[in-house]
């Protein structure tokens, strides 16, 4: 589903990926953990191209997006991604924000946009907040929103970049909540996160990035009952 | 000091006449000026940094030197060149509308800056387009935050239409001159075209007042 092939990624002279090699099955769910500035935003973001690659290959659903000839906007639409900061359209209410790219982007009918946006709040447990506007909600209810918006695309894959990092311990729940739910339903994940219970409990398999290279990955009770390499057990020590 | 106002009155129908002419030179100025501007901004913003050069170099140069100048070289140059005679009117829309595009370029700019870059991470993320992303996502947004800008940019342009009266524009000031000029008088042209100014620029003050306080309730 994706194919990550020595990927790496400099900001001027300053090199944050290594040369980073992974698979990602469908229907999978990958947690990538590390510590700060180990590169996992940059990895993700590599992965729809919000930043430009430097080197190497990223495949989704094997169309390389770093050969000039593919269609990256075609692509962005298969690939939801969920932000730390939620990143939701201040100026549309709840409800514009998820029809605005179906719309748009897919020329859906007004009344077909509007039904699914409503079906998604349901999922989300935000009917009733559908002609709010952002500002007026909590974190998590942001942050579902968010989740809700990237799904209104019907994408194949979702990245989640510190879903929770933002919101107050309280809204944590919430939002995992949400994730699991898709997690249960098959969708394909990339997830960056430092809550290490979600990431034992819904990974199918966890990632250890640091030094922007990929230092270890197993099945989550493997990687956190037994980490092979002393950079992992430091990490783990310091966040468990 | 006797205060004149008969002679205000002989020349009113004039000052009418140059009001409505101020009105429409500076509407002008206005709407071309900010279309302009909204082209001239985004060219300097643009990734393919060689691109950019003519937009700085545009700018660099209708904020550095006096409109005055401006208006000359256009009124007394560009003009007829392009179409064999001088006009005053349309030199001094042509001068207004690229001088007031330089400050309004740099007013979007801004405006497009000062929008966190997440929101346009969230529309590529989403599968718009460069184009779909500004207009739908940034370009909204960035507007509410440049109308107090562009309200001031918009009170100094009609301000400064009253230069239009050194190339016979028969504007505000070009009656005013006339009038001070026919009874060698000072005050009464003066102060009634002073006057006429305020009321101009305390109406739009208001309008764009308005404005603001509607899309902010929004
Ligand atoms: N746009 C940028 N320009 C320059 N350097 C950047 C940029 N984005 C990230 N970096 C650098 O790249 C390195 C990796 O950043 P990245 O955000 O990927 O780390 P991270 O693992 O996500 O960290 P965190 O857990 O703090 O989010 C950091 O040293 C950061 O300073
Ligand atoms: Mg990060």
């Amino acid at each position: 589903m994706i194919k990550v092939a020595n990927l790496q990624k400099s900001f001027g002279s300053h090199k944050v990926l290594n040369g980073i090699n992974v698979e990602v099955q469908p229907q999978e769910v990958v947690v990538v953990i590390g510590p700060s500035g180990s590169g996992k935003s940059t990895f993700l973001r590599c992965i729809n191209l919000l930043e430009t690659i430097t080197d190497g290959h990223v495949l989704i659903e094997d169309i390389d997006i770093t050969d000039k000839g593919s269609d990256i906007n075609k692509v962005r639409e298969e690939v939801g991604m969920v932000f730390q900061h939620f990143n939701l359209f201040p100026h549309k209410t709840v409800l514009e924000n998820i029809m605005l790219a179906p719309r748009k982007v897919r020329g859906v009918p007004e009344q077909q946009a509007r039904a699914k946006g409503m079906e998604l709040l349901k999922k989300v447990g935000l009917e009733d907040k559908a002609e709010a506007y952002p500002d007026s909600l909590s974190g998590g209810q942001k942050q579902r929103v968010a989740i809700a918006r990237a799904l209104a695309m019907e994408p194949k894959i979702m990245l989640f970049d510190e879903p929770t990092s933002a919101l107050d311990p309280e809204m944590v729940g919430e939002v995992l909540e949400v994730i699991k739910q898709l997690a249960r339903e098959g969708m394909t994940m990339v997830v960056v996160t430092h809550e290490m219970g979600f990431a034992r409990e819904v990974g199918d398999r966890v990632i250890f990035m640091d030094g922007g290279l990929v230092v270890e990955e197993n099945k989550p009770d493997e990687i956190f009952e037994n980490p092979q390499h002393e950079r992992t057990k430091a990490f783990l020590s310091k966040v468990l | 000091m006797d205060f004149r106002f008969d002679i205000i009155i002989e020349y009113s129908p004039y000052l009418v006449k140059g009001t409505l002419l101020t009105i429409g030179l500076s509407l002008a100025g206005i709407l071309i000026g900010t279309i302009l501007g909204l082209f001239i901004g985004l060219g300097k913003i643009q990734r393919r940094k060689l691109l950019t050069w003519p937009f700085v170099w545009y700018i660099t140069f209708f904020r550095g030197t006096p409109l005055f100048v401006q208006i000359l070289l256009i009124h007394f140059g560009v003009i007829p060149m392009l179409i064999g005679e001088t006009n005053g009117i349309v030199a001094t829309i042509v001068a207004l509308s690229l001088n007031a595009a330089a400050y309004i370029a740099e007013i979007f700019r801004a405006g497009i800056q000062s929008i966190d870059r997440g929101q346009m991470e969230a529309a590529r993320s989403l599968g718009m387009t460069h184009v779909q992303a500004m207009r739908y996502v940034i370009l909204p947004q960035a507007f509410k935050r440049m109308i107090p800008p562009l309200g001031n940019e918009f009170i100094v342009l009609i301000k400064e239409s009253s230069l239009a009266a050194i190339v016979a524009t028969p504007e505000i000031m070009y009656w005013g001159r006339a009038m001070a000029g026919q009874y060698y008088r000072v005050w009464e042209p003066y102060l009634t075209a002073a006057v006429i100014y305020l009321i101009l620029t305390l109406s739009l003050s208001f309008l764009l007042n308005l404005l603001e306080r509607r899309l902010k309730t929004e």
